[in-house]
């Protein structure tokens, strides 16, 4: 560590890294927190039978490119630094993620997206609460972090096929495409996951990711709030 | 499982709970409702020229030239006619048509140098009327393929207004570039009398 970092110059490097990353978390979030472009939504509605690949694409697109998932799984492997428990918690995610994307689609049960949307924005903002030690040190009670990560994981996956459903799919080779939807996701959620496990190795060395960990998951948190202000706000003008 | 050492304290953990929280709200007031929603009530939304975002932009320019034309033809039972116009991608165009009865249509576009007979079709109906407005998705020939599938003459009229160059007439024996008309039959390119 530098002799140059004094209690000053940490404090100002703070405040340009939360500055970043708020500045990061307005300029992706937009009123869906998973658009599907236009195109992409025409597609959707006009395929009539199985479209495997196209599918898979979509649900691979929605991983990589939907920034509250990234930022939940962020959050998630922050302190995870064996690859045995970054499996472990993954899977219990997707789990989750698939039980509900395929049960709401199947059964056509669905929730207001807003909300859903909010809750996901809720779940960033409880795992870089949990990451500070929040419930420990506030709460005094840690709630059993793999079966909240299994609990939020049902929560993106409703809020998934609540999107879904918003567009008329045709029902014939409606299951097929779904399950390539969610094999798709998983792809999609393997590439973002390597991505950020790659970033997290490198960091993990440095001196800066002990002096930063806290800064992050405030960060992490702030992100988290802004997503779930953004879709109340969408909640009070849209629905 | 790691954690931040050293812990932070419970008091320090709440304080910035509430510091992140009131952030986010003002991110959220300031800068997504004036960028998303076109409220503005800090100020901020101008300040900072958040407030065009929310907008639809409500003009598109065009380079090529503006062209109208109008279409009336007859379709005798079983008879086909397909009628398409010349758009460079991106080219727009609104069009109307009608018909005394109810035929199978077919939108569709072929895409310039593409094989003899391929065409991507957009929409396909059995219908007496549709409205709307194209964006062409590539260069190349667009519009209408329509089959009069009853037992009856019937009659359709297709207006359209847009970027678009020459009109193309595919019926029965006839194929050919068509010449444009306006709403009383008159031809659009030839200079007034």
């Amino acid at each position: 560590m530098s002799i140059l970092n004094n209690g000053d110059l940490m404090r100002k490097r703070r405040l340009v890294f939360l500055g970043l990353a708020i500045g990061f978390a307005v300029s992706t979030s937009s009123l869906h927190a998973h658009p599907m472009d236009e195109q992409n939504a025409a597609f959707v509605q006009a395929v009539d039978g199985v479209a495997i690949f196209p599918f898979m694409y979509l649900g691979a697109k929605h991983m990589v490119t939907g920034y509250d998932h990234l930022l939940f799984l962020v959050g998630v492997i922050f302190f995870l630094y064996k690859i045995k428990d970054v499996v472990l918690y993954v899977s219990l995610f997707t789990l989750g993620h698939s039980a509900t994307l395929l049960f709401g689609v199947l059964t056509n049960i669905g929730a207001n997206a807003y909300i859903v949307d909010a809750i996901i924005g809720l779940s960033v903002v409880y795992k870089a609460f949990d990451n500070l030690g929040g419930f420990e040190r506030v709460f005094q009670v840690r709630p059993n972090p793999k079966t909240a990560v299994l609990v939020f994981g049902l929560f993106h996956g409703f809020g998934l096929a609540t999107k879904v459903q918003e567009f008329t799919l045709s029902q014939t080779g409606l299951i097929t495409n779904m399950l390539s939807f969610n094999l798709g996701v998983e792809v999609g959620q393997f590439l973002a996951l390597a991505m950020v496990l790659i970033g997290f190795t490198y960091w993990r060395k440095r001196d800066s990711f002990g002096q930063y960990a806290f800064a992050t998951n405030v960060a992490l948190m702030t992100a988290g709030f802004v997503l779930a202000g953004n879709q109340m706000l969408g909640y009070v003008f849209y629905s | 499982m790691s954690e931040l050492s050293p812990k932070p304290s419970a008091r320090r953990l709440v304080w910035v709970t509430i510091a992140s929280f009131l952030v986010a709200v003002a991110v959220v007031i300031g800068v997504v409702l004036p960028a998303e929603y076109g409220l503005d009530p800090l100020g901020t939304g101008s300040a900072f020229g958040l407030l065009g975002l929310s907008r639809v932009q409500p003009i598109a320019p065009e380079e090529t030239e503006y062209k109208t034309d109008v279409l009336e033809l007859e379709l005798a039972p079983t008879e086909w006619v397909e009628s398409t116009y010349r758009l460079v991608e991106g080219a727009s165009m609104l069009f109307s048509w009608e018909a005394t009865g109810a035929v199978s249509f077919n939108f569709h576009s072929a895409p310039d140098g593409a094989p003899p007979g391929y065409a991507e079709s957009f929409d396909a109906e059995e219908t007496d009327r549709a409205n709307g407005s194209y964006i062409a998705p590539f260069s190349g020939i667009h519009g209408w393929y329509w089959e009069n599938l009853g037992s009856d003459y019937v009659t359709i009229r297709l207006a359209t207004a847009g970027f678009y160059g020459e009109a193309h007439l595919a019926r029965d024996r006839v194929t050919g570039v068509r010449p444009l008309r306006d709403a009383r039959g008159k031809l659009l390119d030839q200079p007034d009398e």
